[in-house]
């Protein structure tokens, strides 16, 4: 019997081949994209997961309040971790670890590492990075230790003989060994870098200060807890404990600290110290993906029981034969499944042809192979089962039900519940393809306002040479001065966009009322060629300048924001007032106005800018765009004639500035290729629908065109009924549409208001999709010879 | 084999009442080939559903083999249709995705017949209705006539004890239909009852009665003459 149904599904799917490759196709497509995202939701859910001990890593981090801030940051300073290991027992183990970038001479070859790692000894103890060769103990015990990872090390050395060979880094200053060889870091984890330093090498060798230094925020600080630890109790312990050894110190500096725990694995997910947590992003994607999914079945729901009708012939007779209903159901739903697991089986494969595109898309490796992990597979698997019980229990109860008499003395009639089933579903496929085009809309507005909004500054033609100040830089500035492609130069400690190191200070600056107010501060590092060539415009006094010598230390230049929060309404008002900050000490002597130093989804923060030396170790070039690629050359050239260890590094302001649109950018395409799949297979069902209620009144278009109805006529009545369920969607999907962007917006500090038009644009953009879709077979409809579909009745 | 006595059928819309059988009262003895005849809408289709158990009367009594089926519930009816009751149908009613072989084998499969026995009772009844040639083949590949020899084949192949014929020469031409109408005489003759609606008089005659009715009710019944002594 079983054989009987399934030769009859197959040949019933190769009978009407164009249904199937509507259906199949449709719901294949479909389930490819929810798999996709169920691997990317369950790639960003997996961060920090691998790690055996993740259950007992936390990060401290450290909450800094100053009288007019407070600052919830993600870092701890350098001291505190093993003040408190040592002090509670609970910590079993604790490592800090530092983000920077390294430069490494092998050879005669340079490098800049840009995600290299310094940390301590008990790193490979604490997580499960793989060490190939070397202790996981002492690996970076030692000062002047190095691991280096499977990748870098065959860059530097080849395969299999990096241990024990020496590097030189950071110029050419110190020479570090190689004690270890790593597995390369996982993509989903949030401590990744090539080469890891013993961060020993920072507080022994390079720096020694480091150990008596306090309130020095750089590092990320991880502790493993004991097994029984409760992190709430210990964490409550750290505030009596930091008061009564810094309780001075934080007095006399203004500042408050406070400690926390964060589990790891919920760091990437839910903490927005330092960070955007990603869980929001994750729902998205989760309801767009199910959004896709549920399409696709509603698609499948409706062909399936919109041609069920043609089955019913087969049904009278089978029941006529001896059938029982149960017998009946049971075949339909076999042939529903029979569908969804040849749909199983396409997007199987369609997702093994798209996962690389897919990770291209998402900008990480979401997964190397779809069968990386088996219960995704069984999860798809298991997805396509519940469609086709879902999907096939309408049409076999219903058409189980039906009575064999009527069915076969033709007086069946189409039931209008299953009319008004498929055109309320046929609405919410609709509905959610409007709201996703609406949020493409949306998100495209977003990015492209915050790409092309007046930053303040101007970053054209802007060429930031990352030059550490090294010895040499006088001499290369003045060779480069005798290019007339050179338009201008500048030294400074940051550029906008997070270039460079950044600095705040707490500061201590003269108000409107005459009094000292606390304040802290971004500071930026600059000299007196910074504000013009970053075009960037002065308000109110003047700009530092070489001819005043007291300048480099007596001077300040704030930013709008700062002077709006010490009261001063007039920028000019601001202009020599006293400031204090850190070791300077003088008077306020410009006033600029606000500039973007960070992306459009932050505030603009209340900014300092002094005039610096040593920290200047960006050299900021504004070229001429005519002769870009000889003028590199001409840079590089001396680049390698002053700095011999150092690789020649560069970067262009804008394009540095709009990387930090970059993931914002790739969730505006990936939610474009969504909508655009959602559209899709919404409009195969859409044609899949029409073209089989053109079928059914081919009969009544017939008589109409033998009573005079114009081919127009005919497309209008065909078209109509669809129309009005695009219309009615294009309603409801808007104010949710509305409610959602607004929402997502919400998480940008500068944002459009949403406009009017795009709810118009998505509707007849909607319209128009669905109208295309329908009138294609509406018109074949029209123009066909009535006499002809008359007879075939 | 057959009694029914009052058998009343009701058609309601929601403004008209439509009585479709009135008090019809007739019997059918085993191994009789009986005809009915009368204009549209006297009720002929009505009765054959009601005697093929795909519908159920409104009143009156129905006794199919000594036992009282009116009021029998669907799963009932179609326990004993699928054991008793062959049909063959004005259009066929093949299905038209399943091959010949296979639409007549789905009797069999509904009655838990076993694959071997069933390929050996299918290709008999082939045989014997001269389309085992055509066993391969898709409904639609057959004429008229072999069509409806492939229904006769389906509705005899478990060995019904009654066919019932729904105007089985209705779409076919004179010689096709002549054929089919000779198959169910054989059939009649080997001792299966046979019950025909039909517009024919034609057809009628292979038939050994003649029920006409008109209003849902029976009117003349005339032996016909050459079967008086049955």
């Amino acid at each position: 019997m079983i054989k009987n149904y399934f030769k009859i599904a197959i040949r019933n799917l190769w009978r009407h081949r164009g249904y199937s490759v509507l259906n199949i196709g449709g719901l294949a497509i479909g389930m490819t994209a929810g798999f996709l995202v169920l691997l990317y939701v369950g790639f960003e859910m997996s961060y920090d997961s691998f790690h055996s001990k993740a259950d007992r890593l936390y990060r401290l981090s450290t909450d800094i309040k100053t009288p007019s801030d407070k600052y919830e940051t993600p870092v701890v300073d350098w001291n505190i971790l093993s003040e408190l290991e040592s002090e509670f027992p609970e910590i079993e183990m604790s490592t800090l670890v530092m983000g920077t970038d390294i430069d490494v001479k092998v050879g005669n070859e340079n490098y800049t590492e840009n995600r290299s790692l310094a940390a301590g000894a008990a790193l490979f103890q604490m997580f499960d990075f793989k060490l190939l060769e070397g202790h996981s103990k002492t690996a970076l015990s030692a000062p002047l230790s190095i691991v280096l990872d499977k990748t870098t090390a065959a860059k530097y050395f080849g395969d299999g003989n990096a241990m024990g060979k020496t590097l030189k880094i950071m110029d050419g200053k110190y020479s570090v060994t190689v004690t270890g060889v790593m597995d390369d870091m996982p993509n989903n984890s949030m401590v990744k870098g090539n080469i890891i330093l013993s961060i020993s090498t920072y507080t022994e060798v390079i720096d020694p200060t480091l150990k008596d230094s306090w309130a020095n925020f750089e590092n990320l600080g991880f502790v493993l807890l004991n097994p029984e630890t409760d992190a709430n109790v210990l964490e409550a312990k750290f505030k009596p404990y930091v008061e009564k050894i810094h309780g001075e110190q934080m007095k006399s500096s203004n500042m408050q600290l406070a400690y926390f725990l964060e589990p790891i694995q919920d760091i990437y997910l839910y903490s927005d110290r330092g960070s955007t947590p990603q869980i929001t992003n994750i729902y998205i994607f989760s309801i767009v993906g199910l959004f896709i999914l549920l399409i696709a079945a509603i698609n499948f729901i409706n062909l399936t029981t919109a041609r069920s009708v043609e089955r019913a012939k087969e049904v009278g007779i089978r029941k006529v034969i001896g059938a029982q209903k149960g017998q009946l159901a049971f075949q339909f739903l076999g042939e529903s499944l029979i569908i969804c697991l040849f749909a199983f089986l396409i997007a199987v494969g369609l997702s093994m042809l798209a996962l690389p595109y897919f990770n291209e898309l998402a900008g990480k490796v979401v997964a190397t192979s779809i069968f990386a992990k088996p219960l995704y597979i069984l999860s798809l698997l298991a997805i396509s089962v519940f469609i086709a019980i879902v999907a096939g229990a309408y049409p076999a109860l219903v058409l189980s039900s039906f009575k064999a008499v009527k069915v076969l003395k033709g007086k069946f009639s189409r039931s209008s519940k299953g009319i008004l089933l498929r055109k309320g579903l046929v609405v919410l496929q609709f509905s959610i393809s409007v709201i996703l085009i609406i949020g493409t809309f949306v998100i495209y507005s977003q990015t492209y306002f915050m790409q092309h909004q007046d930053l303040g500054f101007s970053k054209e033609q802007l060429l930031i040479l990352p030059t550490n100040n090294q010895n040499g830089q006088e001499e290369m500035q003045k060779a480069l001065a005798s290019n007339p492609d050179i338009l201008s130069m500048s030294t400074s400690s940051s550029v906008p966009g997070g270039g460079g190191e950044w600095q705040t200070a707490l500061s201590v600056l003269e108000n409107n009322m005459g009094q000292d107010q606390s304040l802290t501060l971004n500071r930026f590092n600059i000299d007196e060629n910074y504000i013009p060539q970053f075009d960037i415009k002065l308000l109110a006094g003047r700009n530092f300048s070489k001819q005043f010598a007291s300048d480099s230390t007596e001077a300040m230049i704030l930013n709008e924001k700062a002077i709006k929060l010490l009261g001063f309404a007039d920028p000019a008002d601001a202009i020599g007032k006293s400031f204090e900050q850190w070791d300077k000490k003088g008077t306020v002597i410009g006033v600029i106005k606000d500039f973007h130093i960070q992306s459009l989804q932050e505030e603009i923060m209340p900014l300092s800018m002094v005039m610096g030396s040593g920290d200047n170790k960006l050299l900021n070039l504004k070229v001429s765009t005519q002769n870009l690629g000889k003028t590199l050359g001409f840079i590089k050239k001396y680049w390698q004639e002053y700095f011999p260890n150092k690789s020649f590094d560069y970067f262009f302001m804008d394009a540095f500035f709009n990387q930090q649109y970059k993931s914002e950018e790739r969730f505006a395409s990936l939610f474009l290729n969504f909508a655009l799949l959602a559209i899709f297979i919404s409009c195969l069902g859409l044609l899949g629908l029409a073209s089989y209620s053109t079928l059914q009144r081919r009969r009544e278009i017939g008589i109409r065109k033998i009573l005079g109805s114009s081919a127009f006529g005919i497309v209008h009545l065909l078209s109509a009924d669809f129309l009005k369920l695009v219309a009615i969607a294009i309603l409801i999907a808007s104010p949710i549409a509305w409610y959602g962007m607004h929402s997502w917006l919400q998480d940008f500090a500068y944002r459009i208001d949403i406009p009017w038009w795009i709810f118009l644009v998505a509707g007849i953009l909607a319209i128009g999709i669905a109208l295309v879709t329908i009138s294609f077979q509406a018109i074949k409809a029209a123009i066909a010879n009535p006499v002809k579909s008359l007879r075939t009745e | 084999m057959i009694t029914i006595t009052d058998l009343e059928k009701y058609y309601a819309t929601e403004e008209v009442r439509t009585i479709a059988l009135n008090k019809l009262s007739f019997k059918v003895k085993e191994g009789e080939f009986v005809a009915v005849m009368g204009p549209s809408g006297c009720g002929k289709s009505t009765l054959l559903n009601i005697l093929g158990l795909l519908d159920d009367p409104d009143g009156g009594s129905f006794v199919f083999n000594g036992i009282e089926v009116a009021g029998f519930n669907e799963r009932k009816r179609a326990d004993l249709r699928k054991h008793n009751i062959g049909f063959v149908f004005q259009s066929f009613n093949l299905i038209d995705e399943l091959t010949v072989f296979e639409n007549v084998e789905l009797p069999l499969i509904y009655t838990g017949v076993k694959p071997a026995e069933r390929k050996v009772r299918v290709d008999a009844v082939l045989e014997k209705m001269q389309i085992m040639h055509r066993r391969k083949h898709f409904p639609q590949q057959l004429s008229g006539g072999q069509q409806q020899r492939v229904a006769v084949a389906r509705a005899v192949v478990n060995n019904p004890k009654l066919i019932l014929a729904d105007e089985p020469t209705g779409n076919l031409d004179s010689s096709n239909g002549n054929e089919v109408m000779d198959l169910l005489t054989e059939l009649n003759e080997a001792g299966t009852t046979i019950i025909m609606v039909t517009h024919s008089e034609h057809d009628a005659k292979y038939s050994h009665r003649i029920i006409r009715m008109l209003d849902g009710q029976k009117v003349t019944e005339n032996v016909l003459a050459e079967f008086k002594s049955v």
